[in-house]
């Protein structure tokens, strides 16, 4: 079984948003809606400055808070490692928006479900259909695949720019930051 | 007469709209639950398809494949084949698809009444009506009394010039006053037309300016990232703001606006004092190097460090490491940007940046200045698509503006010509002018004095509020173009195709509108074929057909010349690379590239300008998009960025209102503040400050930055001078 998991290149990154519009559009999220948020950071002070956007999604995490307070099941683990929400045992608790450290879940309007990324799963193909936010990517700043495959693009990607979970170790997360 | 529509006539049109659409899928809403329902069907039976098109969320042409599923858009993606998206697609692509399910779009032609509202009109009617309107104004004014503005893609760069010159009339321009007319200009004056850097093999590259993750073209993009990441080159970014591509930089430079020629003087300067040029290029490639080398003695760093603000040693040093890295040293030619039309100087700029890249030796080198040939399709057969005579007068503007790149002209001497009263009757396709290109009011002033303005478009646009007559065209995922060709280090052709059926029936593509208009006007014989055959006739002159290009969404033709390590033939008057021209010293500027003022400097307590792009943007036409337009609201986008220390002085914390006053005028806007800015300067996006009505997401959505603009116009090109105006800012209850 794959375990599937993602590397965001924050130095490549410029805060285009083409990503979270790539997926609002594939996910058929509302127009107010998105599974990727942005945190904008500036350091220092005139004219030795930087600015550093980082991008946050759904980590596909391990130990996954939100799975664990979930009161129905609804949030769970596939055996792929992707962490997925079942539409018809959600009921709308917040529960899993208050335990997610990274604060990405969010209430799809249309159908009340709490939602986040699903590294665009599709019950059709019995796998991830080419995420959007990764095919889509100006800068090619996100890199996709099999983390437990070590000659995987991810897996050598996050091996050689030594990248790590946004937050540690936290909840064992499958998204790795290069910053 | 007023000209703003009415709240009543808005509301009664919009209904309208809405009775005619119930056919199609309109809204947000609508189209999301559309799709839903296709995903649940598509497995087993639905009909799902993929089609080549071009993006028109701008002028870039990227290549993307749309996924249509049961005849609804469902998702686009950059074709890989295609140079500009290099596969990868910008988030104003994605959203700028969604225009064609808004419910804001126009859905029927429309004409203004006498007491200034909208009400519908047959598209019958509407033809008889212009077409006497029109034919009346010629017969009784002339031709050259009717002129026609557009933002140039591949379908209207095609159809407007022939329709303008059919009627008789030189006067055609392009939106390039207010883009990137004063860089091009200087390009063809000095080297002979535009240039491209080779940013994936540059050692060093410099940007003024201008900012890819600003003003994207995602193939750049992505090889800038590359260049970042894993390249050992150095890449420097001079802009008075640590713009969204800083972050990639090596090197910030901020400088003071309106004076990026003098560092470029003083870097031109240091190269030739320390004899670090290359000699064996400027001999044999270079016309006035000499008249050039007197004129920049008196241009020390030192001097220049007075004027930009640059530290006299950093400019040595950039300097000096171009020259090092050279030939693979460039500075990037730029769009809109920092000297595309921004300031008095701005073509002097140009100019400047071409004559310091020739120092440089970089031009046909790899990871310098490129200039590169562009593909031309075979004349169309005479017999189904004759050619109308060339107009016998010359267009309004350039006896004034003789600089102008031809292909684009000043559309500001349009303007001025319907102020003077030489123009009558002016056309606008996919243009907001009256939002963009110079300052609104003047607009106003000027098309209230035209007797017939007609303007062609998806949306009501703030230019649309201003005609006479709005023409409904279907949006680009609805409609085949005419071929588009693209030069470069090869050469493509690639096509505009229809994804999806017209959604509202009374909306038409483009050729048609011209087809049957110009029957109506008489002169119907230029038109008298469908888009379909034009296209099937322009691919047969390269050797392909439709299908060909359908299957792979672009085609690279065997015609490009291109070979790293060749110099370029430079097509200037004397062939060579002309520091000093005679056809610019005719014009009354300068003969030989040399230092010139911006034209507004701020007296004390106040703050130069500088506006630009944001990536989730496209002009004003995205401002009616929803989801494009929730980011702009989520992130507080529209703001006015002012430094930390000089939002200390004024007591102006993050979120604080302002007022914000030029000579023409005020108006408020929350402050972000920040230190990515230089001191004494404040910068605001473009895009926003809508005030169409019809684009509800934009309406009073911050700051209109041409408000704020003097109108005026460059001498020699005619560019607007987007910048040249100075504030004054004052926190509201201070």
């Amino acid at each position: 079984m794959p375990r599937y998991g993602m590397m965001i290149d924050t130095r490549r990154c410029v805060g285009c948003f083409a990503c979270r519009l790539a997926c609002q559009m594939k996910n058929t999220l509302g127009p107010a809606e998105g599974f990727v948020h942005f945190e904008h950071l500036e350091t220092g002070t005139y004219p030795n400055v930087d600015a550093e956007v980082v991008p946050l999604q759904c980590m596909h995490c391990e130990d996954a808070p939100c799975q664990h307070v979930c009161p129905t099941g609804a949030t769970f683990t596939n055996e792929d490692g992707v962490v997925l929400v079942d539409e018809s045992k959600c009921i709308g608790c917040k529960y899993c928006m208050v335990a997610c450290p990274y604060g990405v879940r969010m209430i799809e309007e249309k159908s009340g479900v709490v939602e986040k990324c699903r590294f665009c799963w599709s019950d059709e193909l019995g796998g991830p259909n080419s995420p959007s936010c990764v095919s889509t990517c100006i800068a090619n700043a996100r890199v996709f695949g099999d983390l437990d495959d070590p000659e995987s693009e991810v897996s050598k990607a996050i091996a050689a720019n030594d990248a790590k979970p946004i937050a540690g170790d936290l909840t064992k997360a499958s998204i790795y930051y290069v910053r | 007469m007023s000209k703003t529509m009415t709240r009543r006539g808005f509301l009664r049109t919009s209904a309208a709209g809405a009775a005619l659409a119930a056919a199609g899928v309109v809204g947000y809403a609508e189209w999301q639950s559309g799709r839903a329902h296709a995903d649940e069907g598509s497995a087993a039976s639905g009909d799902v398809k993929r089609v080549s098109t071009l993006c028109n969320g701008c002028s870039n042409e990227c290549g993307l494949w749309v996924n249509v599923r049961d005849g609804v858009i469902h998702t686009l993606e950059g074709n890989p084949d295609n140079p500009n998206s290099g596969g990868r697609m910008c988030g104003r692509g994605h959203g700028f698809a969604q225009m064609t399910y808004s419910a804001d779009r126009l859905t029927q032609p429309m004409k203004r009444m006498e007491n200034g509202e909208f009400e519908p009109i047959s598209w019958d009617d509407a033809y008889a009506e212009i077409s006497e309107k029109l034919m009346g104004i010629i017969e009784k004014n002339g031709p050259q009394s009717f002129a026609f503005i557009r933002d140039p893609r591949p379908n209207i760069n095609f159809y407007a010039p022939r329709f303008t010159a059919a009627l008789g009339s030189a006067n055609i321009y392009t939106h390039g006053a207010a883009c990137n007319l004063s860089l091009q200009s200087a390009y063809k004056h000095t080297v002979g037309g535009g240039f491209s850097a080779d940013v994936e093999n540059a050692k060093m590259i410099m940007f003024i300016g201008r900012s890819y993750a600003d003003g994207i073209t995602p193939a750049s993009m992505k090889k800038l990232a590359e260049l970042s990441v894993n390249g050992d080159a150095k890449i420097v970014i001079v802009d008075p703001r640590f713009n969204n591509s800083g972050h990639l930089a090596d090197q910030w430079v901020p400088i003071r606006p309106g004076t990026d020629l003098a560092m470029l003087l003083a870097m031109s300067h240091v190269l030739i004092e320390e004899d670090l040029y290359d000699k064996s290029f400027v001999n044999d490639h270079v016309l006035g190097f000499y008249a050039f080398k007197k004129e920049v003695e008196q241009f020390t760093p030192e001097w220049a460090s007075e004027i930009c603000g640059v530290g006299a040693d950093t400019i040595a040093t950039l300097a000096r490491e171009m020259a090092q890295a050279a030939p693979a040293a460039v500075i990037e030619p730029s769009w809109r940007a920092a000297f595309g039309c921004a300031h008095q100087n701005s073509f002097m700029t140009g100019r400047a940046v071409a004559a310091f890249n020739a120092l440089l030796g970089n031009y046909g080198q790899k990871g310098g200045a490129l200039i590169t040939s562009s593909p031309s399709l075979g004349k169309l057969p005479a017999s189904k698509f004759p050619e109308p005579p060339a107009a016998k007068g010359t267009r309004v503007g350039n006896k004034e503006y003789p600089l102008a790149v031809p292909f684009m002209g000043t559309n500001l001497a349009a303007l001025k010509g319907a102020l003077d009263g030489q123009i009558k009757a002016m056309f606008f396709y996919q243009s907001n002018a009256a939002k963009g290109y110079a300052n609104p009011k003047v607009w106003e002033e000027g098309l209230g004095k035209c007797e017939l303005v007609v303007d062609i478009d998806v949306q009501m646009s703030e230019t649309a509020m201003l005609a006479d007559y709005v023409l409904p065209e279907c949006s680009y995922l609805e409609r085949m173009e005419a071929v588009y060709t693209l030069g470069g280090k090869k050469h493509t052709v690639s096509l505009r195709d229809k994804a999806i059926d017209v959604i509202h029936p009374e909306t038409r593509p483009a050729d048609q509108i011209f087809r049957e208009l110009s029957a109506a006007c008489g002169v119907g014989k230029y038109f008298d074929f469908t888009v379909d055959e034009l296209v099937e006739a322009q691919l047969a002159t390269v050797g392909l057909t439709v299908d060909e290009l359908r299957e792979k969404g672009i085609v690279e033709l065997p015609t490009s010349d291109f070979e790293y390590g060749k110099v370029p033939e430079f097509a200037t008057p004397s062939g060579k690379i002309e520091f000093y021209s005679v056809t610019i010293g005719r014009a009354g500027l300068s003969p030989v590239i040399t230092w010139q003022e911006r034209k507004a400097r701020p007296a004390e307590g106040e703050f130069y300008f500088v506006g630009g792009k944001q990536s989730v943007h496209s002009h004003t036409m995205t401002t009616g998009i929803e989801s494009l337009m929730n980011i702009s609201k989520d992130y507080h986008l529209e703001r006015l960025w002012m430094n930390a220390s000089d939002a200390k002085e004024l007591g102006i914390a993050e979120g604080d209102t302002v007022e914000i006053s030029s000579s023409e005028y005020t108006d408020k806007i929350d402050v972000h503040v920040t230190e990515r800015l230089m001191p004494g300067v404040v910068f605001c996006p473009t895009h926003y400050g809508g005030s169409s009505p019809y684009l509800k997401q934009g309406y009073g959505f911050g700051i209109c930055i041409p408000n704020f603009q003097p109108f005026d116009m460059e001498p020699g090109t005619g560019a607007t001078m987007s910048q040249e105006f100075t504030v004054s800012i004052k926190k509201v209850g201070a």
